[in-house]
């Protein structure tokens, strides 16, 4: 039998032609958005009657303290070098949820400053990058961002391996940062830290708390049976959707859930990936023939087979199945699976995926989770058969709370909004089978969701949670030093802050604006001042080892140097900039909207 | 943590209520009481289901109407700090490790208690005006409260400012506070201040009834002022929060004295069927 994923092919990076005519249409999209917003800029000069309103005004999208206590203090201190050079600056400030559906959803926003996940290899950045996803709903090119040659950039590093990629990579980043200016702007990578008890479990540093391994494999002391862990995010305890962007950060409970073929590991047994779900993978140029572990089950009791596999990848590419007139990709897991073009199934166990890929990037799209085909099929139906229009990316299927009905180590019991969420060890989970194979220890796993990070580590502290699985805010962490009966473990980080641009719209349009807004930012002082030096100021949105050395941090941004010097702004040297940049400044000193 | 916390409250709040109806509200008031509750409690019954039904609201609202402010509601936040800068760093100047602990205990404690006690006190009262008018002001202060949290979505300077405020910040110092407070409020409710409002209700019927409980009137006063400024100390609250929380404990105030008696449900079932109020 042979499943063919026709439309997912049909798909073909844009070429001269495809991709003309979508950013010639994006032009005119923005063309029209500038008309429209001179008009507005008219009317309330008209209507107020202010001799000089036509200064620039930019609205910065923001989570609150309690979301993200050190985000919004870089936001407040981007908003005053900003308004230095005399631009109107107003916050909107969301909660974390409303954050990430006004980004990734509605992209409805001048500029932002938040916390990207990053990714372990940097082909995340396709995801973020391609100009074919600069329309899309998700975490892919939240920033419309759209440049004739950089996909070429883009194409290359998926599909080079080795020295050839790495080369790729860093042509990519020169590209990016100095031919393209960014989309965003990243300013460092926090350092990853997080609190954990010995006493009820031994070896949480052997595997990443930031991924499932992490709460794998743990070794209870004593016949402990209920492992709790304490979060920060309560987004989990209401929604557990795979693909809803909006609702998932790290994605770590979600990864309980549902098993993947290969699972991320962080170097901890030397790869970047282990096997997972696949038992076996034979690679070919591409390529690769997966084999299933046997006797794989979902929580509902159905086998999970190459079928789902095979529609997994189906569903990904389009949401839809076909449905709708045009394609309805996911909003997560999107950039990875589109590596995949391809897959035949021989078996009820095997299956070949053909990959438009070199080997990282194919591996990579082997991360994303297998959905049960029945459980998802039947959801678009009843979306479907109820008339609901299917608009991509925020509709029922892709941001509904369906059935959290995975393979994973661990299954669903019960959630309470806002306080727990507990998950049962999975019994029929290959794990379980499997002697060399971190499974769930535990008959229990719970997720207890505090306000903030100081009252996870009490929490903790106090016995009622054994580790924190959320990553501690640089403020808690000298209350966390504090205390004895609890171990700080640091673990590699690879999310970034960054301050995100909407490119579709001006002044973000323009890549001399953003240039210059990226050095109105003092990333070495800000890693002082907001993060007590506990992070990384960084040019680049990639983990050292993909750095070039001419990218490399030198104590100072070697791509957008800071307009200043020890915190303190150039001013005048700034508005120059922004002057040499065909900005003008009315009498007062505010920089004019005309562009 | 949340049941213990919930404990500490009870008791702190049970002794405090102790003592201060044995100093203000006195022994011969209770006799009395012994004996009339039960017509007390007929002619505010219908009142304080009222209060009960909109409290009751209040909690499951709290889960489904922050969804809504998002899509009618106007975000001010940044607004607020335009208007009123870094006035709440005003107290910062004056902190110290004691009157951190000072307010922090007023914030949880003082207001639970100044809360409870006049409906303790006016239900001691055989004049059952005060009790109701109370009941009234409360159940006010929450509607019309609910309906600016609708319509407003701001954060308070602690979301805003964390730098600014770190050594007075209640969750800083006392994180475990925040489970509690976050079962009774959602962080994007601050305008107006129902700590401020609710205080203020209270020092204002304290000082209506003066001539029954005189020694009320300077603690009522002492409390319902340290609760606001805390609201402020603690970075909870903006300043315009805490303005926006007086007026409307005002509003509350002079509505309740208004309405009472106007519509009175007790005294028109005293007229359909008096029978009813003979024992």
């Amino acid at each position: 039998m042979r499943t063919t994923l026709a439309y997912v092919m049909n798909w073909e990076p844009p070429d001269s032609n495809g991709g003309v005519s979508r950013r010639s249409l994006l032009a005119a999209t923005a063309a029209g958005v500038t008309v429209s917003t001179s008009g507005c800029m008219d009317l309330v000069q008209g209507t107020i009657g202010q001799d000089n309103s036509g200064q620039l005004s930019l609205s910065i999208t923001t989570v609150p303290a309690d979301g993200d206590r050190e985000g919004v203090q870089l936001a407040r201190a981007l908003a005053e070098n900003l308004e230095a050079v005399g631009i109107d600056v107003s916050f909107d400030m969301r909660s974390p949820l409303e954050f990430h559906r006004a980004i990734l959803l509605d992209h409805d926003f001048d500029l932002y400053v938040g916390r990207h996940p990053g990714g372990i290899d940097p082909d995340f950045l396709y995801d973020a990058l391609h100009s074919a996803y600069a329309t899309e709903s998700g975490w892919q090119n939240p920033f419309g961002f759209a440049r004739i040659g950089f996909d070429e950039l883009l194409e290359r590093q998926r599909s080079t391996d080795g020295d050839e990629r790495r080369e790729a990579v860093a042509e990519l980043l020169r590209q990016l940062t100095r031919e393209y200016p960014y989309p965003f702007v990243p300013i460092c990578f926090p350092d990853e830290f997080r609190t954990v008890r010995p006493d009820r479990f031994e070896g949480w540093d052997a595997r990443h708390l930031g991924t499932r391994l992490g709460y794998l494999g743990l070794e209870p002391r004593d016949d402990a049976t209920e492992l709790t862990v304490a979060g920060t995010d309560s987004r989990p305890s209401r929604n557990l959707n795979p693909l809803a962007a909006a609702y998932r950060g790290r994605g770590t409970i979600v990864d309980l859930l549902y098993d993947s073929l290969v699972t991320p590991a962080y170097g901890d047994d030397g790869g970047e990936y282990r096997l997972w779900l696949a038992e076996d993978l034979d690679w070919d140029d591409a390529s690769v023939t997966v084999t299933l572990r046997e006797d794989c089950r979902f929580h509902n009791g159905d086998a999970l087979t190459a079928k789902d596999v095979a529609f997994t990848y189906q569903f990904l590419a389009d949401t839809a199945l076909g449905r709708a007139d045009v394609p309805s990709p996911s909003p997560r897991y999107r950039g990875r699976a589109a590596a995949v073009t391809n897959v035949e199934r021989h078996d009820e166990r095997t299956l070949t995926l053909t990959t438009k890929a070199g080997r990282a990037a194919s591996e990579r799209a082997l991360t994303v989770p297998i959905l049960p085909r029945d459980v998802w099929w039947s959801q678009v139906e009843d979306a479907t058969d109820q008339n609901q229009s299917i608009s991509q990316g925020t509709w029922d299927v892709v941001t509904g709370d369906v059935p959290a009905i995975g393979s994973g180590p661990f299954e669903l019991e019960d959630r309470s909004e806002g306080e727990t969420v507990t998950l049962t060890r999975f019994e029929d989970h290959f794990t379980l089978r499997e002697d060399d194979l971190p499974g769930p220890t535990v008959d229990r796993l719970r997720l207890t969701i505090d306000p903030g990070s100081l009252a996870a580590i009490e929490t903790v502290q106090s016995g009622s949670a054994d580790a924190t699985m959320s990553s501690l805010e640089t403020h808690a962490l000298d209350q966390a030093r504090e205390y004895e009966n609890v171990e700080l473990l640091e673990s590699p980080s690879r999310s970034f802050y960054h301050v995100g641009f909407n490119v579709r719209h001006a002044p973000f349009s323009n890549p001399h604006f953003r240039r210059i807004v990226a050095r109105l930012l003092d990333k070495a002082r800000l890693v002082e001042d907001v993060f007590d030096g506990n992070a990384t100021p960084t040019a680049v949105p990639v983990t050292d080892e993909w750095v070039p050395d001419d990218l490399a941090w030198n104590g100072e941004d070697p791509v957008a140097p800071f307009l200043g010097s020890d915190g303190e702004l150039d001013v005048e040297a700034a508005r120059t900039k922004f002057e040499s940049a065909g900005y003008q400044y009315d009498s007062g000193g505010n920089l004019l909207a005309r562009y | 943590m949340l049941a213990q916390l919930l404990a500490q409250v009870a008791a702190v709040v049970g002794v405090l209520l102790a003592i201060s109806i044995g100093v203000f509200v006195g022994q011969s008031r209770l006799s009395t009481t012994r004996v009339e509750w039960r017509s007390r409690v007929r002619d505010a019954a219908p009142i304080a289901v009222v209060l009960v039904l909109v409290l009751l609201f209040n909690r499951t609202a709290r889960e489904t109407l922050p969804s809504l402010s998002w899509s009618i509601g106007w975000n001010l936040t940044s607004t607020f700090y335009e208007i009123e800068g870094q006035t709440v760093l005003l107290f910062q100047e004056y902190a110290t490790p004691e009157l951190t602990a000072y307010f922090s205990y007023v914030y949880v404690y003082g207001y639970v208690f100044v809360l409870i006690f006049p409906v303790v006190a006016y239900f001691a009262l055989s004049d059952t005006r005060p009790l109701r008018e109370l009941l009234t002001a409360y159940t006010l202060n929450y509607t019309l409260g609910l309906l600016c949290y609708v319509l407003v979505i701001a954060y308070g300077p602690r979301n805003w400012i964390p730098d600014l405020v770190e050594t007075t910040m209640l969750y800083n110092q006392y994180p475990q506070y925040q489970e509690l407070t976050g079962e009774v409020n959602h962080n994007t409710n601050v305008f107006p201040s129902l700590h401020t409002s609710l205080s203020a209700t209270v020092a204002m019927f304290a000082y209506r009834t003066r001539d029954v409980y005189p020694k009320w009137v300077p603690v009522a006063t002492l409390l319902a002022a340290s609760v606001a400024v805390s609201t402020m100390y603690l970075a909870i609250h903006w300043a315009i929060d805490v303005t926006a929380g007086l007026c409307l404990g005002a509003i509350s105030v002079v509505l309740s004295r208004r309405l009472v008696g106007r519509w009175s449900l007790s005294e028109e079932f005293d007229d359909w069927w008096p029978s009813l109020r003979r024992e």
